[in-house]
C-alpha cells in the first residue's frame, strides 16, 4: 500500500517520475518520433496478433491504457484537450477503434489457428438467420432506445461547441477542422488544396470502390482471417491505422497555435518561436547542390530555353522524380518484387492498383521529407497551382 | 395400340386446407378429418390394385383441389384400341354406377360437383396486400377453418400452390368488377393527383429555395478603394513593422507595411486555402492559423504549405492621403519571382 502510494504521488507530482515520462512522451510527439512509433507498434500488433489478442492480455492492455488514459487526464493541459466537447468523440473513436480492431484479429486468430489444425471455422455451422420479428425489429429498437437516450444525455451535458461570428481580428488559433476532417486537415500542410482536399479523398473513396476489382480474391469471404489475406489487411491496416487515426490523433492531440506540434502535456505557447524554412527540390537542385558542390552556378533558371517556359526547366529535377515515381517504378517493381501480383492482376489492374498505391504512399513519404528536411513541393508549378 | 394411365400410388402434401372437396368425389380414397384438422388417404387405397380402377376419380379429385396438395403416381400399360374405345364408352356410365354404389354403401346422396362453401369462402375473404395474400375480410361469418387459417403464421401456410390459385381468383374478382368509374378507382386517381401535386410542390419550392441560396446575398458593392489616412503615419513606422488596421474591412482587409524604402498593402488572405494568418510581431512573421503556413514580414512564403506570397495591393497617394484600391492585385508566384512587386502602383517610394 505504502509502495502504491509513493507509486501514485511520484506520478502526478512535479519533478517526479510523472515529469520524466511526461518529458519523454512530449519530446516523443514530434511527428518524425510519433508517426513512425505508431507505424512500428502497428506492425508489432500486426505480427503477433495471435498473442495479443487472447482476452487476458488484451485486457490487461486495455487496462494499461484506461490507466495511461486517467493519469494522463491529471495533466493540466492535457485534460483541456480531452474535455473540449470537439474532442470528446475522439476518445470514443479510439476506443471504439481499438474494439473491433481487437474483435476482428480475434476472430482471425481462432480461425487462423483452427484452419492450421484442420478444424472447422468458428462461423462454420452458425445459423445466422434471425426472424425480422421479434428479434431483429426488437433489436433495433433497443438499440435505437439506447442511443437516443445517449445522444440526449451527451447534448445535454456538453454544450454545443459553437463560436462566436467570424471576425478577422479575432482568429481561433489553431483553427481546427471537425475532429473526423482532422486526417484532411494534416494532409493540407503537405498538398495543395485540391490534392489534399479533393484528389487525396477522392482515391480514398474510389480505392475502397475497386478493392473487389483489384483483389478477386475470394478466401476470407464470410469467415474471419488474416493468414489468408495478408496483403490486403496489412495495406488496408496501413491505410486506416496510420493515415487516417493517426493523423486525426496528431491533429488533436499534437497541433496547437499556429499549427505548431505541441507534446499532449505543453502548454499551448502562441508565442513559442518555431521556425522552419521550406524547401522545393528546385531549390535544392538549383540552388543548395551547386553551392555544396560547385558543379554549377547557384540560382534557380530564370529564362526559357529551346521554347521550354522557365518554369519547366526549374521544376525538372521534381519533375523527373515524380515521373520515376509514378511510371518508371511500377514498371521496375512489376519486374522484380511484384512480378507475382503483375502477373495475377494483369496490366490494367496493375496499373489502378499502383494508380492508387502510388498516392497512398506518396503521402507519408511526403510527411517524412518534411519533418525531416522540410521538403515543401517535389514540383512547385504555382502557375499552374499544380504543386505536389 | 393405345396406352391407358393408371393410378398405382396417391398421396398428401401438407398444405390441406380440410375442404372435403376430394372425399365427395373419391370417397373410398380420402377421409377428411375435422377433428383432427387434417385429411388422410383411407388404408385401403395404400395399394396400388386398390387404386388402379380408381384411377379417373383420383385424377378428378387431384384436379379439383383448391391447394393442389394430391398428388399419384401413375404407370402406362398398353390396351387394344377395342379396349380403349369400350373404356371411353363406358366411362360415364362406370362414373354414375360408382356414384351410386358409393351413396348405397354410406347412405348419403351423391353431393353435386361444385366448389365446396369453405373454399368460396376462403376466397371470399382473401385480398392481396403487398404481394402477399392476407385473409382479413369479414372472418366472423367464414367457417371455422378459414378463421383458423387466418391466425396462422405465414410460414404455417400452405405453400405457392394455394397462394397462386387464391391470387388468380382475386385477379378474376376484378376483371368481373362493373364497368365506370368505381368508388376505389376515383380514390386512386385522387391520390394519386394528390401525390404528384405534393411532389411538383417539393420540387418547385426546392428549385425556387435553390435559385434563392445561389443568388448572392450582398447587395451593395464596397467601394475597392480605402482611404487609409496621412502618407507621414506610415512613413514614422520602424522598417518591418506592420500597420493592421485596415484587417477588419470589408470585404478583403489588408496590412500596410512599412519597408526600407516603401510602403505597400498585403492582402490578409493566406494563399494556401484562404485562412487568416495573424501577424507575429515577435517573430516577424505572418503565421496562418490552419495549417502552418508563414510568411516574412514582407509577406514572402518561408514555412508551411502556402504556394505564393501574400498578394499585394495597388497603392497610391491622393496629395497627401494614402489610397489602397483592392480592385487591382499584384501576384507573386514564388518567394524568388517577386519582379510584379516593383510595379509602380505596387508600392509607394519612402
Amino acid at each position: 500500500m505504502n509502495g502504491l502510494n509513493t507509486l501514485v504521488l511520484a506520478a502526478t507530482s512535479d519533478g517526479g517520475l510523472g515529469s520524466v515520462i511526461k518529458d519523454l512522451l512530449n519530446k516523443a510527439s514530434v511527428p518524425q518520433i510519433f508517426v513512425p512509433l505508431m507505424a512500428i507498434g502497428l506492425i508489432v500488433a500486426l505480427l503477433t496478433y495471435r498473442t495479443w489478442t487472447r482476452p487476458a492480455i488484451a485486457g490487461l492492455l486495455a487496462l494499461a491504457a484506461i490507466a495511461f488514459y486517467v493519469w494522463s487526464a491529471t495533466d493540466e493541459n492535457f485534460f483541456k484537450i480531452i474535455v473540449k466537447p470537439d474532442n470528446v468523440p475522439i476518445t470514443i473513436m479510439l476506443t471504439a477503434t481499438a474494439i473491433v480492431t481487437w474483435l476482428a484479429f480475434r476472430q482471425a486468430a481462432i480461425n487462423d489457428a483452427r484452419m492450421e489444425r484442420g478444424e472447422p471455422l468458428i462461423e462454420s455451422g452458425a445459423d445466422d438467420k434471425v426472424l425480422v420479428w421479434p428479434d431483429l425489429v426488437y433489436t433495433e429498437m433497443i438499440c435505437l432506445v439506447l442511443c437516443s437516450i445517449a445522444l440526449i444525455v451527451w447534448a445535454i451535458l456538453l454544450k454545443a461547441p459553437l463560436e462566436p461570428a467570424a471576425n478577422p481580428t479575432n482568429i481561433p488559433n489553431p483553427s481546427k477542422a471537425p475532429w473526423y476532417f482532422l486526417g484532411l486537415q494534416e494532409l493540407l500542410v503537405y498538398f495543395d488544396p485540391w490534392i489534399a482536399g479533393v484528389l487525396l479523398p477522392g482515391f480514398i473513396i474510389l480505392g475502397l470502390v475497386a478493392l473487389p476489382y483489384i483483389d478477386k480474391n475470394p478466401r476470407g469471404n464470410g469467415y474471419y482471417t488474416f493468414s489468408q489475406r495478408k496483403m490486403v489487411i496489412w495495406v488496408f491496416m496501413f491505410g486506416w491505422v496510420i493515415m487516417w487515426v493517426v493523423l486525426i490523433v496528431l491533429g488533436t492531440f499534437l497541433r496547437g497555435p499556429n499549427w505548431n506540434i505541441f507534446g499532449p502535456y505543453e502548454t499551448w505557447d502562441s508565442h513559442r518561436p518555431a521556425a522552419l524554412l521550406n524547401v522545393n527540390v528546385s531549390d535544392l537542385f538549383w540552388v543548395v547542390l551547386p553551392e555544396k558542390t560547385g558543379l554549377w552556378s547557384p540560382g534557380l533558371p530564370k529564362n526559357a530555353v529551346a521554347g521550354i517556359p522557365a518554369m519547366f526547366i526549374r521544376e525538372a529535377p521534381g519533375i523527373v522524380l515524380l515521373g520515376g515515381y509514378f511510371f518508371i517504378l511500377p514498371v521496375i517493381l512489376a519486374k522484380s518484387v511484384l512480378s507475382k501480383l503483375f502477373k495475377d492482376l494483369g496490366l490494367i489492374r496493375y496499373a489502378v492498383f499502383w494508380l492508387l498505391m502510388s498516392w497512398m504512399m506518396l503521402v507519408p513519404i511526403k510527411m517524412v521529407l518534411r519533418w525531416l528536411f522540410n521538403l515543401k513541393y517535389f514540383m512547385a508549378l504555382t502557375e499552374w497551382f499544380l504543386n505536389v | 395400340m393405345a396406352k391407358k394411365q393408371l393410378v398405382t400410388k396417391v398421396w398428401i402434401e401438407p398444405g390441406c386446407i380440410i375442404c372435403d372437396a376430394c372425399e365427395t368425389t373419391a370417397p373410398d380414397v380420402f377421409e377428411v378429418q375435422h377433428e383432427n384438422d387434417t385429411c388422410v388417404i383411407r388404408p385401403a387405397a395404400l395399394d396400388a390394385e386398390f387404386n388402379k380402377p380408381r384411377t379417373k376419380a383420383i385424377i378428378d379429385a387431384a384436379e379439383e383441389c383448391p391447394v393442389d396438395v394430391i398428388k399419384f403416381d401413375t404407370i402406362e400399360i398398353e390396351v387394344s384400341d377395342a379396349e380403349a374405345a369400350a373404356d371411353a364408352a363406358k366411362a360415364p356410365a362406370a362414373a354414375s354406377a360408382a356414384g351410386a354404389g358409393a351413396a348405397a354403401a354410406k347412405l348419403e346422396p351423391p353431393k353435386p360437383k361444385e366448389v365446396d362453401p369453405a373454399i368460396q369462402a376462403l376466397l371470399a375473404a382473401t385480398t392481396v396486400r403487398g404481394g402477399h395474400v392476407v385473409l382479413d375480410r369479414g372472418l366472423e361469418d367464414m367457417p371455422e377453418s378459414v378463421r383458423r387459417m387466418a391466425k396462422l403464421s405465414p410460414s404455417e401456410l400452405p405453400p405457392d400452390a394455394r397462394q397462386a390459385k387464391v391470387l388468380d381468383k382475386s385477379k378474376a374478382d376484378t376483371k368481373k368488377e362493373p364497368e365506370g368509374a368505381s368508388r376505389r378507382d376515383i380514390l386512386g386517381v385522387a391520390g394519386m393527383a394528390a401525390g404528384w401535386a405534393a411532389v411538383a410542390t417539393v420540387t418547385g419550392g426546392g428549385t425556387l429555395a435553390f435559385a434563392r441560396f445561389m443568388a448572392p446575398n450582398v447587395l451593395e458593392v464596397e467601394d475597392p478603394k480605402v482611404r487609409c489616412g496621412p502618407l507621414s503615419k506610415y512613413v514614422a513606422m520602424a522598417p518591418g513593422d506592420v500597420n493592421e488596421d485596415y484587417k477588419p474591412v470589408k470585404p478583403s482587409g489588408f496590412w500596410i507595411i512599412r519597408q526600407e524604402d516603401r510602403i505597400a498593402a498585403l492582402s490578409i488572405i493566406c494563399t494556401h486555402l484562404g485562412c487568416i494568418p495573424s501577424w507575429l510581431p515577435n517573430d516577424r512573421k505572418f503565421k496562418c492559423p490552419c495549417h502552418g503556413s508563414g510568411f516574412k514580414e514582407n509577406g514572402v512564403n518561408f514555412e508551411g504549405p502556402a504556394p505564393r506570397p501574400l498578394e499585394r495591393f495597388k497603392i497610391y497617394l491622393d496629395g497627401d492621403e494614402v489610397i489602397v484600391d483592392r480592385s487591382r492585385k499584384f501576384l507573386a508566384m514564388g518567394p524568388s519571382d517577386t519582379a510584379v512587386w516593383n510595379d509602380p502602383e505596387a508600392y509607394i517610394p519612402v
